[in-house]
């Protein structure tokens, strides 16, 4: 027989359970890969070159790296409001206009805090303003405009040069 | 007999220094440099929103090879038969990680008008606090002490040849100086695996936009201001004849050119009064201007003490000063 705390604590805790577990639920919902690739340029039997791309583990400076992030969503419940976040790798430079993702508002910081579209983000500069460089860009963000449904997959891609 | 002195002469050279215009910059991620990359996401499934990374992506940075030479003397002006004349070259390394050099010089290079005579130690680091070949410059042995060059580090290097007597004015000799880097040299985009040196060890080494090797020239050139005298004379006795008899006169003309590039500074001519003549006081004229006998301020003088000679100032001559005359007289004792 349950009598006044004791019975709250048991509800308390099957609460706390339910809690838990709809959090399991949600957590991992999304996987998310990233990977590092350069351009591998080959010619075939024909002596047509062909461009595809190959893991990056040594690279040179002054290559191209393209970073391709995806995002599973594993659950069986759609995930609203997906947003990726990647910061501009350390020794490199984003090549502007290179973030890519088909169903995202691309949009960038230089300082990790404030995002803006690359028109709207300014430097102050000798007393003037001016339009920030791409160059300048610390981190990118792709906004999905639509929910992420079940099993679907986000893409995202940039490309930095290595310095 | 009479003797044209240059006192002072220099010959105007071209020397162009290299005074930080020549300087190369290396690539920037070090070699060895780890950069790790990570993803986020974050997402909201019904009311509970969540943020996870992705995996860590490592990219590790290669060394890139890379070498630039620069001649910080260009052009040295030097005259027929000098010995040691230096040319003075900066190695750069452009890379991104340290590398061991190997340096060759060469004085047979085509396109030139004289082969430049290697010392017997062509190559020198400029090791000591005296620019230039000085006693305490180090030289360089191949294979013994190669130079190591962080990246952007670099090394001054003098090569050293002589001149060879059979040069004439204008003619040029070049020198060249060539850098290889040792781990590896060839076509942009070779690679050799783990041959590389990294802030964090071995790592993949490949060849960057120089080929690894570089080569720079230096042009001797032989510019040398030269004065020939062209003395003439002519008789004229006292009996309105040209005989060289006692008593008769000679006029001396004296016609002093100048050929070859350069300024002659502060020539002099000196011409001794012949033995058995005796000088006609003030005869001594420079282009028709007629100069006292006494030293004063004007350019020519007579001394009368043995040797008896004439003197005249010509002051710094170059081609574009023409030929200068000189003329006195004598009468034969």
């Amino acid at each position: 027989m349950f009598k006044g705390s004791g019975f709250f604590a048991v509800a308390a805790i099957v609460a706390l359970g339910l809690s838990s577990q709809a959090l399991a639920q949600t957590q991992g919902c999304i996987v998310l890969k990233s990977v590092a690739e350069v351009e591998q340029v080959s010619i075939n039997a024909k002596g047509e070159k062909t461009t595809k791309l190959v893991p990056a583990g040594k690279v040179v400076p002054g290559v191209e790296v393209t970073w391709t992030v995806t995002a599973n969503n594993t659950c069986k419940q759609p995930s609203e409001k997906v947003t990726i976040n990647n910061a501009v790798p350390e020794h490199m430079t984003y090549v502007a206009n290179s973030a890519v993702g088909p169903g995202t508002d691309v949009t960038y910081s230089l300082d990790g805090k404030t995002f803006g579209t690359a028109d709207q983000l300014t430097v102050q500069e000798n007393g003037a303003t001016r339009k920030a460089r791409a160059d300048e860009y610390k981190n990118i963000r792709w906004v999905f405009k639509d929910s992420l449904q079940p099993g679907a997959q986000g893409f995202a891609r940039f490309r930095a040069v290595l310095n | 007999m009479q003797s044209l002195r240059i006192l002072g002469a220099a010959s105007v050279l071209a020397l162009a220094f290299g005074l930080g215009s020549n300087k190369a910059h290396a690539v920037g991620a070090p070699a060895g440099t780890v950069i790790n990359n990570t993803a986020e996401v974050s997402y909201t499934v019904g009311s509970v929103s969540t943020t996870t990374s992705s995996n860590l992506v490592t990219v590790t940075v290669a060394e890139i090879l890379d070498v630039t030479v620069t001649a910080q003397t260009p052009t040295v002006g030097v005259a027929a038969g000098e010995t040691q004349r230096v040319a003075r070259y900066r190695v750069t390394n452009t890379g991104n990680g340290s590398e061991t050099f190997r340096l060759v010089m060469n004085s047979v290079i085509a396109g030139d008008q004289f082969d430049p005579v290697p010392s017997a130690t062509p190559i020198y680091f400029d090791s000591d606090a005296t620019p230039g070949l000085s006693a305490g410059d180090t030289p360089y042995v191949v294979g013994s002490n190669d130079p190591v060059l962080s990246a952007d580090g670099f090394v001054i290097v003098l090569v050293v040849n002589d001149i060879p007597a059979s040069v004439v004015d204008t003619n040029i000799g070049f020198t060249r100086l060539t850098a290889d880097a040792r781990t590896g040299t060839g076509a942009p985009g070779t690679t050799f695996a783990g041959a590389g040196n990294g802030i964090s060890g071995a790592v993949d080494a490949v060849v960057g936009t120089t080929g690894a090797d570089s080569a720079a020239d230096t042009s001797y050139s032989v510019s040398g201001v030269t004065l020939t005298a062209n003395k003439t004379q002519a008789v004229v006795d006292q009996f309105g004849g040209a005989q060289p008899v006692p008593g008769a006169r000679i006029n001396y003309s004296i016609v002093i050119n100048v050929t070859g590039s350069g300024t002659a500074t502060n020539a002099v001519f000196t011409d001794n009064i012949p033995a058995n003549t005796t000088f006609v006081p003030g005869t001594l004229r420079l282009n028709a201007t007629v100069l006292s006998d006494g030293a004063d301020a004007d350019a020519g003088d007579y001394t009368a003490t043995a040797p008896a000679r004439v003197r005249v100032a010509l002051g710094s001559l170059t081609t574009a000063s023409g030929p200068q005359t000189v003329t006195f007289a004598v009468t034969i004792n």
